[in-house]
């Protein structure tokens, strides 16, 4: 259906602020792509000038081809779910969905159809006539999408939208969204600071950093191959151990792990689940610190003699105790210098 | 730490010493009940219950009927509806895109506006009359500067009915400004944007968005004015004209310089009728609005 | 397609219009006032006075009656101001903290005077004083006024002492402070400054009120407002009611420096009925 074509785009705020620096993204017809990122990264801001609502300091917003950087949202093939719902109180649900259908005054049988369409699709049939203080979070939410939706808009542009909703609701209409997503084909930007959201969504994600790329990558690629150290911390959990490389040996504190690059600094990841740990005879490697069983599996937090703290994810709880000493044999890591990779061991690959 | 959040007051439970709070409100109460409440029933029942020629008290509707076959009466009455209808319709007008500005500007300049839209409140009315006779009055600063580029000078509004409208809309322009502003708060701008992502234009949204989530504010605006220029005195006493006269004047003239307090007392009963819907409804308003946050 | 971007840095007319039509309306009158209180010849037709000075100072300053009007209307203010103080804070405290039977009627009964068209309620209350033979005396005047202070000094303090966080209070019984203490030492700086603006409020407000003085107060109360207004009528010489509009607007100023936080945020609208 439609391409969403981001070149070159940045976005000042006031003197200095950079939010967007000089962008570039590719969204594929019918892709979901996540926009990852803590608060402050440019991925709202980054959204919303896809929709129209920021103008960008410069660069280029196509959508099929079609340069729509000029055109004010109203006239922009876009639809956005915004986070806080935004429903028009004085309307009523059927009208709040209706309200664009009505703007571009087609017939009212075809907009009695289409918005009866679009509820069951979300699964609000029957609550037209529901003032919207009368509908929980999650029915807020499907008006909110269908408003959106009604309009057939060539991309959705979703911005946190389960954000004010709880775990358990979320998780079920990530679902939803996902599957009427691929049903209707519809391209999709979706802005999140929630890694399981966009693992769980995505066909892509794009983690953003200062209004930078940092990585952008299916997400099974992005948790095993972390392109950066912040991609690698951002998602999932990792140990981050900062240290030096001499003689192929990366050594910090009582660690140390053959590792054959050059001599310098270095940035060593090891995921916990890859972080295998051994009781010591003499000293070890680093001493436990808590021992926390998840029923599944527990983590055990380790304290290396510097006081740098690691985690290592064990079958089980009841072989280690605080205090106990331990050696450690990493599995599968990586490693990272000037904020790239330059090392992958033969197991992360 | 302002006045909205008085609101929780019905919320609010703590069982401490009820009589010693009843004793602290008595006071006040009391003088409400004394100063506000008795005044207005007893307006209701003296200018009902009168004596006729012999001294005897029974139901008279005297006062009223005299009041509305008197052509002078009528004249000043319907003076004071010109008046306040035109000027709800004049604070309206002005106010309304001054609120919508401030809404939707940010900035220094429109902090300055704002400043300015606000300012009258600061400047009492006796020294706006002062400033308006000044400004616009006979060889006024208007005639001066017209007269510096050779035009003719204005008819002034001076002593005119113009007189009052144009101070009374002045003096009411910071409160409406701010009651629009409030309402206008309740509108969020995730709504207006996902009005504007469905297609509206701005005079769509401003029409299908905006307008039906602040007529509650605007009735309310209206309300205050309206309480405030029904009775007006000292605006219309100062600027306008002599005959006819507002009601808050002629009440004046009528309790001091006639000595006729039953009439006058009369009145003031016509100025509460004409304006109950208003008041009712300004003071519902305002109880919803502080027992809903 | 992909032609590069850059937004024209826009310009923003309608505000630049408001400011420059607000100014001329609002500013610009007063600014001709404050002209005249410190000139000492303007003849028509003349833009800039022929001849500025201090002169109708002192003549104003000269003259009894000003004097006399100045006393009276602080000596009233204060009055006033004092003893709303006096019966409201007590009153906005219980509304705020203490439960009692028909509270909220109570606290809503207030409002009672806003219902009216206010000048016509000053009639109605003049026709009672008229029996109690308060018409022209110093407490009458007292009286109507201190009705109009009653609104804003137990709305205000009430919003403010409900504003202070009852764990802050709670916290500070949890480290041992008896409860009188707790009033004097928390919850009493906290709520202090908006107590404080509405006092201020209250007493600008009471050095203004016309209508109240003229009707009940004449002849013998004569307040600042009300010389203003016979200078308006009867005085020739323009540079009195110039020279008195700048002294009479001094609590204004005040109360623009010191209240003016409390006005602006939206709350006090919304105390409105916004």
């Amino acid at each position: 259906m439609a391409v969403l074509d981001i070149k070159g785009i940045s976005k000042h705020f006031g003197a200095g602020v950079l939010a967007v620096d000089n962008l570039e993204l590719t969204v594929g017809d019918g892709e979901l792509v996540c926009l990852l990122g803590p608060s402050g990264s440019g991925k709202s801001t980054l959204l919303r000038m896809v929709g129209g609502f920021e103008t960008p300091s410069g660069g280029s917003i196509t959508i099929d081809g079609e340069e729509v950087i000029h055109l004010p949202p109203e006239r922009r093939p876009t639809g956005m779910v915004f986070q806080s719902h935004a429903l028009w109180t004085h309307m009523n649900v059927y009208k709040n969905i209706a309200f664009g259908l009505k703007l571009r005054r087609r017939p009212a049988d075809e907009i009695k159809r289409r918005v009866d369409a679009v509820m069951e699709l979300v699964g609000l049939a029957g609550y037209g006539e529901r003032q919207t203080h009368q509908l929980s979070g999650g029915q807020q939410q499907r008006v909110a999408l269908a408003r959106s939706l009604v309009l057939e808009p060539k991309i959705l542009l979703l911005d946190e939208p389960f954000a004010s909703l709880d775990q358990h609701l979320r998780e079920r209409l990530r679902e939803e969204v996902r599957d009427i997503q691929q049903r209707l084909g519809i391209t999709t930007l979706f802005v999140t600071h929630g890694q399981d959201e966009a693992l769980s969504m995505a066909d892509r994600i794009v983690v953003l950093r200062d209004g930078k790329v940092e990585q952008v990558a299916a997400p099974d690629v992005l948790y095993r191959e972390p392109a950066t150290p912040f991609v690698a911390g951002f998602i999932g959990t990792m140990n981050l151990i900062e240290g030096t490389v001499s003689n192929g040996t990366f050594s910090r504190a009582g660690f140390s792990s053959p590792l054959p690059v050059g001599d310098g600094p270095v940035t060593f990841a090891v995921r916990p689940e890859a972080l295998v740990i051994a009781p010591a005879a003499g000293a070890g490697a680093a001493k436990i610190h808590r021992v926390t069983d998840y029923g599944t599996h527990a983590i055990v937090d380790l304290e290396l003699p510097d006081g740098l703290r690691l985690k290592s994810m064990v079958p089980e709880a009841r072989h280690w105790t605080t205090g106990q000493a331990v050696d450690l044999a990493p599995r599968a890591f990586s490693a990272y210098r000037d904020n790239a990779l330059i090392y992958r061991s033969n197991a992360a690959r | 730490m302002t006045l909205a959040a008085a609101s929780d007051i019905v919320g609010a439970s703590n069982k401490r010493r009820r009589p010693v709070g009843l004793l602290l409100v008595a006071l006040p109460v009391l003088l409400v009940g004394w100063m506000v409440i008795y005044p207005i029933v007893a307006a209701v029942i003296t200018t009902i219950w009168r004596p006729d020629a012999n001294g005897r008290y029974g139901i008279s509707f005297g006062t009223y009927q005299f009041f509305f076959s008197d052509g002078y009466s009528l004249a000043n009455l319907s003076l004071t509806l010109w008046t306040t209808v035109l000027c709800a319709i004049f604070l309206v007008i002005i106010c309304l895109p001054i609120a919508l500005y401030l809404r939707f500007a940010k900035g220094r300049l429109a902090a300055y506006v704002q400043g300015l839209a606000i300012f009258p409140l600061f400047v009492p009315s006796i020294i706006l009359s002062y400033a308006f006779i000044r400004v616009l009055g006979p060889n006024g600063m208007v005639d001066i500067l017209l007269n510096a580029v050779h035009l003719p000078k204005i008819r002034s509004p001076y002593l005119t009915p113009w007189g009052p409208l144009i101070g009374l809309v002045w003096d009411n322009i910071p409160l409406t400004v701010l009651i629009l502003i409030a309402g206008l708060g309740s509108v969020s701008d995730a709504s207006i944007e996902a009005a504007r992502d469905v297609g509206a234009r701005s005079w769509q949204v401003l029409v299908h968005i905006i307008l039906p989530r602040i007529g509650n504010s605007i009735l309310v605006a209206v309300s205050f004015s309206v309480l405030g220029i029904f009775s007006a005195f000292t605006l219309p006493y100062v600027l306008g004209p002599a005959a006819p006269e507002m009601m808050g004047p002629f009440m004046q003239r009528t309790f001091r310089d006639l000595y006729d307090p039953p009439n006058a007392i009369t009145q003031a009963v016509i100025a509460f009728l004409f304006c109950i819907v208003f008041g009712l409804f300004y003071v519902r308003s305002v109880v919803k609005n502080q027992r809903g946050r | 397609m992909a032609e590069t971007f850059a937004p024209p840095r826009r310009i923003d007319w309608v505000g630049i219009s408001f400011a420059v039509v607000l100014t001329l309306v609002i500013i610009f009158p007063l600014i001709v006032v404050g002209t005249w209180a410190f000139t000492n010849v303007w003849r028509y037709p003349a833009i800039i006075p022929q001849e500025f000075g201090l002169r109708f100072w002192s003549q104003t300053l000269a003259r009894p009656d000003v004097w006399s009007a100045i006393t009276t209307s602080i000596s009233l203010a204060c009055v006033v101001t004092l003893l709303s103080a006096i019966i409201c804070l007590p009153a906005a405290f219980a509304f705020a903290r203490l439960e009692f039977p028909g509270r909220s009627l109570l606290f809503f009964s207030f409002l009672a005077g806003q219902a009216f068209p206010k000048f016509g309620l000053l009639v109605a209350i003049a026709g009672i004083f008229l029996g109690l033979n308060l018409i022209g005396t110093f407490w009458g005047v007292v009286l109507i006024q201190l009705v109009g202070t009653l609104l804003f000094m137990i709305w205000i303090p009430v919003a403010a002492f409900q504003g202070v966080d009852r764990r802050m209070e709670e916290a500070a019984r949890d480290v041992g402070a008896s409860p009188l203490r707790v009033f004097w030492s928390i919850t009493l700086p906290q709520a202090g400054p908006t107590i404080a603006a509405a006092v201020l409020l209250t007493f600008v407000n009471t050095f203004y009120e016309t209508e109240g003085a003229w009707l009940i107060g004449a002849p013998g109360i004569r307040t600042m407002p009300v010389l203003m207004i016979s200078f308006i009528n009867n005085q020739p010489v323009i540079q009195y009611g110039a020279v008195l509009s700048v002294i009479l607007w001094i609590p204004s100023f005040f109360a623009l420096l010191f209240a003016r936080r409390v006005i602006s945020g939206g709350s006090f609208a919304r105390g409105f009925g916004a």
